[in-house]
């Protein structure tokens, strides 16, 4: 038996919301949530942008009350009518789980002809890749997945959550979230590193689609360089890796790479999958090691908190977020300038190329005033 | 492979579901079977008598204190060698104890898989009154096969196993039988054989009320172990390889209010 988990009393991403993001994932058409109507109701909306048909039963007080096993029933029936899906999910939300419906019963009575992912999922788990992990059994039993990726994102899973408690915001109690440091201070910083012909590393380090807006930070940083002539100074790394992870996954890093091709930047390093955030760091940490530990400085960009301290700490670290309750921990750590995209998700669903970044367009604009 | 027998008992709050559930067990398990009885009341007190009156940690005790739970820390083993786990749940009038059942069925399958595909017999003591979705987990999640009602011959634990009935066929729940555990009410074995004839079903057993049973239980014990050489033990006995030899599963039926009280009267 081990201890308790540390309570936190910051609001946590939700197990439900992480659930419809994973299936997005594995290409379902129709998610149908099986609960009150404002349950999710932000996520669902954005995920709309990403081409997945996001409905709810409605639960309303009878629905507590009496059960909502006909409504589902119903709403499985008509999203088949509507939407003409090749895949639909089934998926549990605090209401719902919590009276015990049975929502199998509802898709054996409704029986349409296309597979159906249930994810019997709430919102009142520690750490939100559980609903990850619900939906990818599912897709396991359904046959969508094969069983040894469904144990790399297992693996992949554990890795996010341990590096969240580690230095993530699961961390602390409570973390105050922050907007992170002015961003023409930070883009005047880089000019100047560069300029004075200070070598750096650009690293990408992204979350699945969050790659379309930090790829631009990627992007930016090359620009000012090549047109101060200091191109050469810079390592490019990503984790762009076309081959691995869920098909959706794989077109973003595809995408991304298209993109930055275009624009005539060079990715030196590949260090993983768009998936592969959580263990993409220790292939980061390596390489410094072996060809790149005299370097002066590093803009790390998507889950900076990611890469380990040892073989950057003497570097100036220039860190891009999209979390503002990851300000705190990464300055803890010592990252020395740390920046924060708000609102980067919302910005980064349904696109399919790489999107202007706040960081990105003022160290644009900075370089023009210099 | 022989058929694993997952067994449910309903029936009115009060009318001796959990000592005959853990009689049954420890008769069965006498008989040399593998045999689990797995309590789902809030009250956890299914297997009080198996353990000499002892409590056993419950489910839900150890998933509040936030540890990780590990078989040996919530299958205990009882008189006669009967597997006993207890779901547990919160006091009276606090949180929701149908959600309790749902997360200690989901929880004892994931640490315990292997143990409970072992049995022969598994046993879920259920409550009384099927009050909310959560109450159905066993049936649903915990893979029952076989439901038995159990009542008197008295007309209010009559109406309940008659509602009890209704409610097994709307899940889509087959009933294996009733039995009767006597309060000693007139025409009492006629009156409920009558009733499992009417609704589809087949009368298991008449429990004749012996205070026996009552003077075990309140020692802290089953009549299995405490008068083994009684008659009523030897009636444990035979409706332990009753159940365990019934093939016998109808939709049930269930009786209009009038012809009950024609019935009891």
């Amino acid at each position: 038996m081990t201890g308790k988990e540390i309570s936190i009393i910051h609001p946590r991403p939700s197990s439900i919301v992480a659930a419809l993001y994973t299936l997005r994932d594995l290409n379902v058409d129709v998610a149908i949530l099986h609960g009150p109507p404002g349950c999710s109701f932000k996520h669902a909306r954005l995920l709309e942008e990403d081409g997945i048909h996001v409905v709810t039963t409605a639960l309303d007080e009878s629905g507590f009350v009496f059960g909502g096993h006909d409504r589902l029933v119903e709403l499985i029936n008509k999203s088949v009518e509507l939407f003409n899906p090749k895949a639909i999910g089934v998926v549990g939300t605090c209401a719902s789980m919590i009276i015990g419906e049975e929502m199998h019963e509802a898709v054996l009575e409704a029986n349409p002809d296309v597979p159906v992912l249930e994810v019997e999922v709430h919102a009142g788990y520690h750490n939100n890749t559980k609903g990850v992990l619900f939906a990818l059994e599912s897709a396991l039993d359904a046959g969508i997945i094969d069983h040894k990726e469904f144990e790399r994102q297992e693996y992949l899973l554990k890795k996010a959550t341990d590096v969240e408690k580690k230095f993530g915001a699961a961390s602390k109690e409570y973390l105050a979230p922050s907007r992170g440091d002015v961003k023409y201070k930070v883009a005047k910083r880089v000019l100047q590193l560069l300029k004075e012909g200070k070598k750096g590393l650009v690293i990408m380090n992204a979350k699945k689609e969050t790659g379309y807006m930090f790829a631009d930070i990627t992007l930016a940083v090359n620009e000012v360089a090549a047109a101060l002539g200091k191109k050469e100074n810079l390592i490019n790394m990503a984790n762009i890796d076309p081959s691995l992870g869920l098909p959706r996954v794989r077109q973003h890093a595809e995408y991304i790479m298209r993109d930055l091709k275009a624009h005539g930047v060079e990715m030196h390093e590949i260090i993983g999958g768009m998936d592969e955030y959580p263990v993409a760091g220790e292939m980061v940490s390596e390489l410094i090691k072996e060809k790149y530990s005299d370097f002066d400085f590093a803009v790390i960009t998507g889950v900076p908190h990611a890469i380990p301290m040892e073989h950057i700490r003497n570097m100036e670290l220039i860190s891009v977020t999209n979390g503002p309750r990851q300000v705190l921990p990464l300055k803890e750590l010592g990252h020395e300038h740390v920046l924060v995209e708000i609102d980067l998700h919302p910005k980064t669903l349904g696109v399919s190329e790489i999107v202007e970044s706040e960081f990105g367009a003022t160290l644009r604009e900075v370089a023009k005033e210099t | 492979m022989k058929k694993q027998k997952i067994i449910a008992i309903y029936g009115k709050g009060g009318i001796g579901k959990s000592s005959t559930a853990s009689n049954v067990a420890a008769a069965c398990a006498e008989a040399g079977k593998k045999v689990m009885i797995i309590g789902c009341d809030p009250k956890s007190d299914s297997s009080i008598t198996l353990f000499g009156g002892r409590r056993i940690p419950t489910i839900l005790d150890l998933l509040r204190d936030g540890v990780n739970i590990n078989e040996e820390d919530v299958v205990f083993e009882g008189f006669a060698g009967v597997k006993c786990v207890e779901a547990g749940g919160p006091e009276p009038g606090i949180g929701c104890a149908g959600r309790g059942i749902i997360v200690s069925i989901q929880k004892l399958k994931s640490i315990s898989g292997d143990l409970l595909k072992e049995q022969d017999l598994i046993i879920y003591d259920v409550p009384g009154d099927i009050v909310c979705g959560g109450f159905v987990a066993p049936v649903r999640k915990g893979f029952v096969n076989e439901a038995y009602v159990l009542t008197s011959g008295e007309y209010m634990p009559l109406y309940a196993a008659n509602n009890i009935c209704k409610g097994l066929s709307k899940i889509g729940m087959p009933l294996s039988g009733i039995i009767c555990n006597s309060r000693n009410a007139s025409r009492e074995e006629e009156i409920v054989t009558k009733f499992a004839e009417e609704i589809g079903s087949q009368l298991m057993a008449f429990i004749p009320k012996r205070q026996v049973v009552q003077d075990c239980e309140r020692e802290g014990y089953s009549v299995m172990e405490k008068a083994p050489e009684s008659d009523i033990a030897d009636i444990y006995r035979k409706l332990g390889k009753a159940i365990l030899e019934n093939n016998n599963k109808v939709t049930s039926g269930s009786l209009s209010d009038e012809r009950l009280r024609e019935l009891t009267n």
